[in-house]
């Protein structure tokens, strides 16, 4: 084991523990809130990052896929509500269901985008991500403009507002499941063909493998974690609507992404907690209020031109600074040019 | 001398002891009394309302001011907010201002963010209508705290989520919109209207209002067009409207009025203003301005508020309340003839029942702000344009008026010219917790009663 992998451990270990004693460190807010969110928004952080770095698949249709398992069960556990199909079924079903239908449907939509690469990928996705949002803003019968409120969290985990904590460690072990297994499938012969089909679709289809096949079911794969997050999401939300999928949040996620670094999966939790304190605390700043956006757009300037490889880029500077092992961060996927980097393999 | 000081030690300790005990009484009692009040307010700075956010704020430091003693920071700038101001001993702090966009998942994010970071006990908004469904279901859940409207008028609001602990002094988008079926028909001679109406909870229910009341007086409604909010192009939705129908209800409001009017415009031509009637929007102060005198003739739905009014009531409200605490309300420019519009009044009366609640229960909220609940529910308002009340939902029964559009030294106005006394959610019984919520095909179009039909009254208004 190397000094650099060592270190990585040790970091690793270290921000699990603070973690997992969050609710005895910091305030119901920051843990109920801030922390939640952020566990949340980088399980889906991750399904892009995913696709990014070993499929070379930057997809900004992952928010709708979590949108539309927050809108399944939202429609099947709520009962009662005047939006919605108010089946009041069991929630947990109800989760088996959410993950069911999200997974068909990007199965569909992975058919569809599986056999265009880059930029043209990014723009096929981004028109699914749209479609969802104004699917649901449309259709009344499953959401209209107000969405659906009053989704409740199932027993033992909520009620959320009486047991924030509950919900919290749900999310962190959530995340490490989703960390661990996508650490685990990149290493598996399926990881290795997507990662084969990423650096020379051309040469892996001569090969005999099937590019698209293996394409689209990476995009299903994400879209298992996509709806995990989005199942959290509203849990934690209690609430969803076409707002919570729309343009803004999908650029929302790109942009953790490529804040943490579109690379490396530990960056989605880290540009997702950077992103969830700068919205939360950048709104009591009387001269950002609703800038926010401009704000993150200037954040997210700042670390493409300093670390193109986001935040877990400059961490591996420094560690080659430090003599650590590390080097130069490598460039990240791009919609143009998937990444040419495999360092969990 | 020594016994003379050993006995004044045996005198001294009791008082002391005494002193001691009314001491910390008296601390205590003073720590009590001095436990601020938090509050928060949910206004909308971005989206299709974006532009009220000025009167919104305006209207809750007013409210302020004139009855909690607080003072504008700046009379220039309601969202600096206010300083000052107790009640029954208790400071009434201003913790935050949300900053919502008319979106649902945005408010709730916004009032998650003012009731469990900054810890507000209570909080005055939002102001549209889905945006106060999802706080409505927020405030079922936290059963601590307590709620009030700002503006918002959707009905599902109050009528279906009905949480104990949120109240509206302000009417729904149907209650507003009384009194426009029985012009129509009868007075404008519409036999058939077609409704155009932003495809949200707030313009479901403004329209429904319209359509209930048309065709219970025997009107037929042939076509019903929702443009989603926050449009931007709505030539298509223009081209969809029936040119062969006697008049056109038009609810789309906020930023999408007016390029809804224009689109129309190039679709069919200029605009008669006699064959339109417009919800809130089209007589709100710092909206309806820019309507511009193609809209001439048109008549207008209200808000329960009439700002010509010729009360000594009405007038006090405009100049030496709302006119008394700011001199602007950005964007607009004077406070005092923004006073009547839907945002500063809403925000006002909603803010001023709290104040009043919460001075029944002499500013305690402790014991999860139950007493303060129980009273606020028993609150009514003489507010400058009538009396408001609540009713078991904790919805207002409000006093309605309804505005002409007419040009007065080349620009466009607005005179009152009807008037109906407390209507209710029920809208004369159309509506209930049973039926369904306003939507793209509720109401239907049927004929039936309502008690305010031909009783409309024209109050005396400055000219």
């Amino acid at each position: 084991m190397t000094t650099r992998s060592v270190v990585d451990r040790a970091i690793g270990g270290g921000a699990l523990a603070l973690a997992a004693l969050a609710p005895l460190i910091f305030s119901d807010y920051w843990v109920g809130a801030l922390l939640t969110q952020t566990l949340f928004l980088g399980i889906v952080a991750s399904s892009l990052i995913f696709l990014s770095a070993y499929g070379g698949m930057v997809s900004l249709a992952q928010v709708a896929l979590y949108g539309i398992a927050g809108f399944v069960l939202g429609n099947v556990v709520t009962n009662g509500n005047t939006k919605g199909l108010n089946l009041g079924w069991n929630p947990w079903l109800a989760v088996v269901l959410a993950i069911a239908v999200t997974v068909l449907v990007a199965v569909l939509f992975g058919l569809l985008a599986s056999r265009s690469v880059g930029i043209y990928f990014l723009m096929i996705t981004l028109t699914f991500g749209v479609i969802a949002n104004l699917f649901f803003g449309q259709v009344t019968t499953f959401s209209g403009f107000g969405g659906i409120s009053g989704i409740p969290a199932p027993h033992p985990i909520g009620p959320v507002d009486e047991h924030p904590n509950r919900l919290y460690y749900v999310a962190l072990v959530m995340s490490v499941l989703v960390y661990a297994l996508l650490r685990y499938v990149v290493r598996t012969p399926f990881g290795l063909t997507l990662q084969g089909v990423r650096d020379d679709p051309v040469r892996m289809a001569s090969l005999g493998y099937n590019v698209v096949l293996h394409r689209t079911l990476a995009f299903a794969f994400a879209a298992v974690v996509a709806a995990l997050a989005g199942v959290l999401f509203v849990w934690w939300n209690g609430h969803i609507d076409p707002a919570s999928i729309d343009l803004s949040a999908m650029i929302d996620v790109l942009v953790i992404a490529v804040i943490g670094g579109l690379y490396r999966l530990e960056g989605a939790w880290l540009g997702a907690f950077v992103f969830v304190m700068l919205n939360n605390y950048s709104r009591q700043i009387d001269f950002v209020g609703p800038r926010f956006h401009t704000l993150i757009g200037l954040v997210f300037l700042a670390i493409v031109l300093v670390s193109p490889a986001g935040l877990a880029g400059i961490w591996e500077r420094a560690q080659g600074a430090l003599g650590l092992g590390g080097g130069a961060a490598p460039q990240p996927a791009t919609a143009a040019e998937a990444p040419t980097r495999d360092a969990d393999v | 001398m020594s016994r003379l000081w050993g006995r004044g030690w045996k005198l001294a300790l009791p008082i002391l002891g005494v002193g001691l005990v009314a001491a910390m009484a008296a601390a205590s009692t003073f720590a009590a009394s001095a436990t601020p009040i938090k509050v928060a307010v949910l206004s909308d700075c971005e989206g299709a309302f974006g532009a009220f956010d000025g009167q919104d704020l305006a209207g809750v430091v007013s409210a302020m001011s004139e009855y909690a003693g607080a003072k504008p920071v700046n009379p220039n700038d309601p969202r600096k907010g206010w300083t000052g101001g107790s009640i029954g001993g208790h400071p009434v702090k201003l913790v935050g201002i949300g900053c919502s966009n008319d979106r649902a998942d945005t408010a709730i994010k916004e009032t998650k963010r003012l009731m469990e970071q900054l810890g507000a006990d209570v909080m005055i908004g939002p102001l549209s209508g889905d945006e106060s469904i999802a706080v409505a279901n927020y405030a079922k859940q936290h059963p601590t705290k307590t709620f009030v409207d700002g503006s918002a008028g959707a009905q599902d609001t109050t009528l279906k989520v009905q949480a104990p602990n949120f109240y509206r002094f302000n009417g729904d988008g149907a209650q507003w919109n009384a009194g426009l079926g029985d012009l129509a028909h009868n007075k404008l001679g519409w036999k058939t209207a077609a409704v155009v109406a932003d495809d949200y909870s707030f313009a479901w229910t403004s329209a429904a209002g319209f359509i209930a009341e048309f065709c219970a007086v025997g009107g037929k409604v042939t076509k019903r067009v929702f443009p989603p909010l926050n449009t931007t192009d709505y030539s298509s939705y223009a081209q969809q409207m029936p040119t062969d129908v006697d008049g056109t209800f038009v609810a789309v409001g906020g930023a999408g009025l007016i390029p809804f009017l224009k689109a129309y415009e190039q679709a069919h031509g200029p605009i008669d203003g006699k064959k339109f009637i417009g919800n809130l929007f089209w007589g709100t102060p710092g909206q309806f301005e820019q309507l511009s005198a193609r809209v001439a003739g048109a008549y207008a739905g209200g808000a329960g508020t009439a700002g010509d009014l010729a009360t000594k009531e009405a007038q006090k409200y405009s100049k030496r309340v709302i006119g008394k605490w700011f001199k602007t309300i950005p964007p607009f420019g004077a406070a005092a003839p923004q006073a009547s519009s839907t945002f500063t009044f809403g925000y006002f009366i909603n803010t001023w029942g709290l104040i009043k609640g919460l001075q029944a229960v002499k500013g305690d909220i402790s014991g999860g702000q139950k007493k303060l609940q129980k009273v606020l529910g028993k609150v009514s308002l003489q507010t400058g344009y009538g009396p408001i009340k609540l009713d078991k939902n904790r919805q207002g029964i409000i006093p309605v008026y309804y505005q002409q559009l007419y040009t007065k030294n080349g620009k466009l106005a607005v005179k009152t010219v009807g008037y109906i006394p407390n209507v209710d959610q029920t809208f004369g019984g159309t509506f209930s917790s049973k039926t369904p919520p306003p939507g793209r095909t509720f109401p239907p179009c049927v004929k039936r009663s309502l008690p305010w039909v031909g009783k409309t009254q024209h109050p005396k208004v400055i000219p």
